[in-house]
């Protein structure tokens, strides 16, 4: 048992001191680093709460959009115009997401499978403005008008990252007998993927599907150069004026898809540069509901996940 | 050890808390000072149309210039009362690509306050385009002036000269107290502040820059950065340049910046309450921009239209004439269209927007000027030549 | 016996089941078949994939045609005297990489540390019932659009945050010699400079590092950490000399993740960047970068020429990006091979 003076002469224990005293420091920055990182996320949700939350009110959600002069108005064919783009983004983006990501999966060492990944990732990376530039020149121009078609497009090439590399993460996590139980029992390849994988990856899958979704919602820049924004854009009016008019339901269908159309992030992006006060409170508002949406979706998918995550541990 | 650990954190996010919920009580500065209330236009209709579309309905599409946006968004929501059947969606992209859209095809009629290229001409082969109002761009400034002003006076408007905005542009006059500037402002003398003056422009491209630049060129020669939808700021070498996004950027970066300048289209200015400059016109009156101004500078220039109505009309020689005035135009196809229900109802549109008497009304309490009658019968003469498929529509 | 009678039944049974076994064959077989139409399926579908990139690229290459051929690699030089002229028809891209490649670089070398903290917090120290929901919290700021970052930029985080930052890196850094010029100037009043888009990208970055380098954390298996505490080191030791080290490749995959994000950001960085093309290498100076002059001038572009150096620099971009990921995959493969004989045991 050496003396403890000698340690002390020696310097350990002020080294020990030292090394200890680092550590707390070093843990402890770590704790106020992640606090610190948070600030700005609770900044920006009460402010944006703070602005918008007083300028909300029910026709804000019910009316199209009046003139500056005109009392009232909202941004109602905003919020028609963000669901039915989404839903075309997702149905372009889904179904080859999901399917590639099977591919991938199965097959990563391929020259094919390293392509895959290589071009998911730089598709994530693509910045959202030349996806507008390349949904205008590949479907506005030719066309020659502007149309929720080619912003679904668009969306669905920034969807398409995401919902292939959550989709192929939640393949792999399938647990391997699953598969191969289903091989032995005499199915297919094809039935295993289908009948047996993805129903057990489906609530990956789907969480996938929901942040992708969440993610495109808020994307302005795509969308300015594919849908121009409309509004006069009201699905119920079509729809009437389509019924009266004896269309067929494609007809109307493709009425509303051909239109073009507005959106959430885009309407706050064109009343935030208005010089009228009332309209820039409105913008305050559309933040806040675009803000609710894409956070609820988020949180929603999180919980999904974490609720599967618990029944299959349990 | 572990305690003290989230002892800490815990303290911080405290700490955090405190901070976000100080952040909160502080009225924000940055917004542009709200002003005036807009005028409503009492003869446009305030209650929302509930007939549905009509069967058959037309849908146009159109977009271009943003500086018209308020007052067509009052057209067009005007007319859904005058003829339900057709929709017309205007959107405010910009000159610019309301040129490309006429061009490419997307658009079936453009707004835009540039005018078209030779180039663009030939491109476009039969485009035609119609002066619908006219406005004004003016110089917005923000000053903190030298010394406390007494209470119960207020500094008069800054008086400006073409050669001294040009200077200022150029980045030959730096300082507030320039010479240049304090002869012309007497009114100011001691309170001109000694800094450095920051110049705004437009960053993005837009008929604004181009009608405040041909005002600029006409000005003086030693403007020699050119004229045109975008050019390269001399005040950006010189490194006391800001560019504002649209109009609004332009205006808020005024306002956000003490011992500023910077331009806006009139209608901005006014809504946002900013401080307008008056310039010294051509023939050495001094003016303030107004619907009075923009319709002399208009009639300054009543025939100095060419084959394609194109008129520059800045730098009028009249005593009332506002110095940096531009028209807003409508691009349309004369003879190409093929969709001539379309067509027709895009005619039919635009006349009634230069004649009837509520769009007028609507185009004043905005602050846009109408088209003296001379201009706008030629205007509508030649509105009448437009064909379809062979036809003179409507 | 009973085989027999077995054999005899079948052959009885035979003619009325051979029909029924016929059909049953024809739909197994059409069924197993049915491997071949999804597999290729499956194999269009990524071949989607794939075309999709290169039709990006492709499209991007073809529209700028016009100024690649002009200006060819000149386009590219750095010059002190930037022009970007659409008036005198004079393009140049320099001003754009260079606000680019700086505010990247400065939001990457401020968001690092701080997601590395945060990583390690969420990996290391931070208890059960406390992870999941900063998990959530954290990958939250992931989720805010960028419309609404550039707005709360402009009317808050700019004033009251960048401005102060500002005035405070001028009065203490613009005099030094070496490092002088890059915090020359004031900062402007409404805090639009380069310096705010870092700070802003950084804040957009870290909950796309952090996760990363937290699974990079997590995977690290255990006998790693017993090994370094039974020799005595303390935590942090742990973390900063045997942790890091092996994790590594995965954390700079995280970085290169956040560099392309950063890269990329168009919306909030066109906002607060203050949008002036200009010589200054200043960090507190207004600036440009590559995607915003693309979103600010792309839809107002007076010429052909314009239209296509526009793209040109769209094109740029993706260079950067491609090469960034095929860095990515390098740096994978490398460290794939070494494992599993020459991973630090």
């Amino acid at each position: 048992m050496t003396d403890y003076n000698e340690l002390l002469r020696n310097g350990v224990v002020k080294r020990r001191l030292l090394r200890k005293s680092t550590n707390v420091f070093m843990l402890g920055l770590t704790g106020a680093l992640t606090l610190l990182a948070l600030v700005p996320l609770f900044w920006i949700i009460g402010y944006v709460v703070y602005r918008g939350g007083s300028n909300i009110n029910i026709a804000l959600f019910t009316q199209m959009p009046r003139p500056m002069g005109v009392a009232g108005g909202g941004v109602l064919h905003a919020i028609e115009g963000s669901i039915i783009v989404t839903i075309l983004a997702t149905t372009f983006a889904v179904v080859p997401g999901v399917l590639a990501a099977f591919y991938a999966s199965r097959n990563p060492n391929t020259p094919l499978g390293v392509a895959l990944r290589f071009s998911t990732d730089v598709l994530s990376g693509v910045p959202s403005i030349i996806v507008g530039l390349f949904g205008y020149a590949l479907i506005v121009k030719p066309e020659k008008h502007y149309s929720a078609l080619a912003g679904g497009v668009a969306l669905a090439v920034i969807m398409l990252p995401t919902i292939i590399r959550t989709t192929e993460e939640m393949l792999k996590l399938v647990p391997s007998n699953l598969r191969e139980g289903s091989l032995a029992l005499g199915a297919p390849e094809w039935k295993t993927s289908v009948s047996v994988l993805l129903p057990a990856a489906l609530n990956g899958v789907i969480t996938g599907v929901l942040l992708s979704v969440a993610r495109a919602a808020g994307e302005t820049a795509p969308l300015l150069f594919t849908t121009l924004g409309n509004d006069r854009f009201d699905v119920g009016a079509i729809v009437s004026s389509g019924i009266t008019n004896h269309q067929s339901i494609f007809a109307i269908i493709g009425r509303i898809f051909n239109s073009p159309i507005d959106s959430l992030p885009l309407t706050l992006w064109k009343y935030a540069q208005q010089p009228y006060p009332e309209r820039v409170n409105q913008a305050w508002a559309v933040a806040f509901v675009l803000l609710v949406l894409v956070l609820a979706t988020n949180i929603i998918a999180r919980v999904w996940i974490e609720l599967r995550k618990r029944k299959l541990r349990g | 050890m572990r305690k003290s650990l989230y002892v800490t954190m815990f303290a911080l996010l405290v700490a955090a808390l405190v901070l976000t919920a100080c952040a909160q009580t502080a009225t924000p500065t940055a917004t542009v000072a709200p002003a005036t209330e807009v005028p409503v236009a009492t003869t446009v209709p305030t209650v929302a149309p509930t007939a549905t579309l009509a069967p058959g309905s037309v849908q146009v599409n159109a977009g271009g210039a943003t500086f018209p946006l308020p007052l067509y968004q009052q057209w067009t929501y005007a007319y859904q009362y005058v003829d339900p059947s057709v929709v017309i969606n205007y959107q405010g992209t910009g000159s610019g690509a309301g040129k490309s859209g006429i061009l490419d095809g997307t658009l079936d009629f453009a707004g835009s306050d540039s005018i078209l290229s030779a180039d663009q001409y030939t491109q476009g082969k039969d485009l035609q385009m119609y002066p619908m109002v006219a406005s004004a761009v003016v110089p917005v400034y923000n000053l903190v002036p030298a010394k406390a002003v007494p209470t119960g006076t207020t500094l008069p408007a800054l008086v400006l000269d073409g050669q001294t905005l040009v200077d200022i542009y150029n980045a030959k006059v730096n300082t507030w107290n320039d010479p240049e500037i304090a002869k012309l402002n007497p009114g100011w003398d001691g309170y001109l502040p000694t800094s450095k003056i920051t110049v705004v422009h437009r960053s993005d491209g837009s008929g604004t820059t181009e009608i405040f630049t041909n005002a600029l060129t006409a000005f003086s020669a030693d403007w020699t950065a050119g004229h045109g939808q975008s050019v390269t700021w001399p005040v950006d070498k010189a490194g006391s340049g800001i560019g504002g996004a649209k109009n609004q950027g332009v205006a808020a970066a005024v306002v956000n910046t003490p011992n500023s300048i910077g331009y806006v289209e009139l209608a901005y200015a006014n809504s946002n309450g900013m401080s307008k400059v008056s310039l010294v016109n051509k023939a050495g009156k001094t003016v303030v921009a107004n619907g009075a101004s923009i319709a002399s500078a208009m009639t300054d220039f009543a025939t100095a239209f060419d084959a394609h109505l194109n008129a520059v009309i800045v730098n009028g020689a009249g005593d009332g004439s506002w110095p940096i005035t531009g028209y807003t135009y409508i691009i349309l196809h004369t003879t190409s269209m093929t969709d001539c229900a379309k067509a027709s109802k895009i005619v039919e549109y635009l006349n009634w927007a230069l004649t009837d008497p509520t769009a007028a009304k609507a185009a004043a309490t905005l602050g846009y000027s109408v088209l003296p009658t001379s201009i706008r019968d030629t205007v509508l003469a030649k509105l009448a030549e437009v064909t379809c498929n062979g036809q003179p529509v409507k | 016996m009973y085989l027999q009678n077995l054999s005899n039944l079948r052959k009885i049974m035979k003619i009325s089941t051979t029909k029924k076994n016929d059909v049953l064959k024809k739909i197994r077989q059409l069924f197993n078949h049915g491997d071949r139409p999804w597999n290729g399926l499956i194999i269009i579908m990524s071949v989607i994939v794939l075309v999709l990139m290169l039709a990006i690229g492709y499209m991007l290459w073809q529209q700028s045609a016009l100024s690649r051929v002009k200006f060819g690699w000149g386009f590219l030089v750095p010059t002190n005297n930037p022009t970007w002229d659409p008036y005198n028809d004079i393009f140049q891209a320099w001003p754009f990489i260079y606000g680019t490649l700086m505010t990247s670089f400065v939001a990457l070398l401020l968001a690092l540390p701080i997601s590395l903290g945060i990583a390690i917090f969420l990996a290391e120290l931070c208890p059960a019932w406390l992870r999941t929901p900063l998990n959530w919290l954290i990958e939250l700021l992931a989720a805010i659009p960028s419309v609404i970052y550039g707005l709360w930029g402009i009317f808050i985080f700019l004033p009251k945050v960048v401005a102060p930052i500002g005035d405070a890196l001028f009065t203490a850094f613009a005099a030094v010699p070496v490092i002088g010029p890059f915090f020359a100037g004031p900062i402007p009043q409404s805090g639009a400079s380069r310096l705010a888009a870092s700070l802003i990208l950084a804040i957009m970055i870290i909950p796309t590092i952090a996760a990363v380098s937290r699974d990079v954390f997590q995977a690290i298996p255990d006998s790693q950490r017993e090994a370094a505490l039974a020799l005595g080191s303390t935590e942090w030791e742990t973390i900063w000399q045997v942790l890091l080290p092996y994790g590594l490749s995965g954390i700079l995959g995280a970085i290169i993740l956040g560099l392309g994000r950063a890269l990329g950001e168009t919306m909030a960085v066109t906002m607060v960047i203050g949008n002036s093309i200009n010589g200054s290498i200043s960090i507190l100076k207004p600036g440009y970068t590559m995607a915003s002059i693309i979103a600010n001038e792309f839809a107002e572009a007076t010429s052909e020429l314009h239209t296509s150096s526009l793209v040109e620099i769209g094109l740029i971009l993706f260079i950067i990006t491609l090469l960034l990921n095929m860095l990515a995959r390098f740096l994978v493969w490398s460290v794939a091979r070494k494992t599993p004989s020459e991973a630090r045991a």
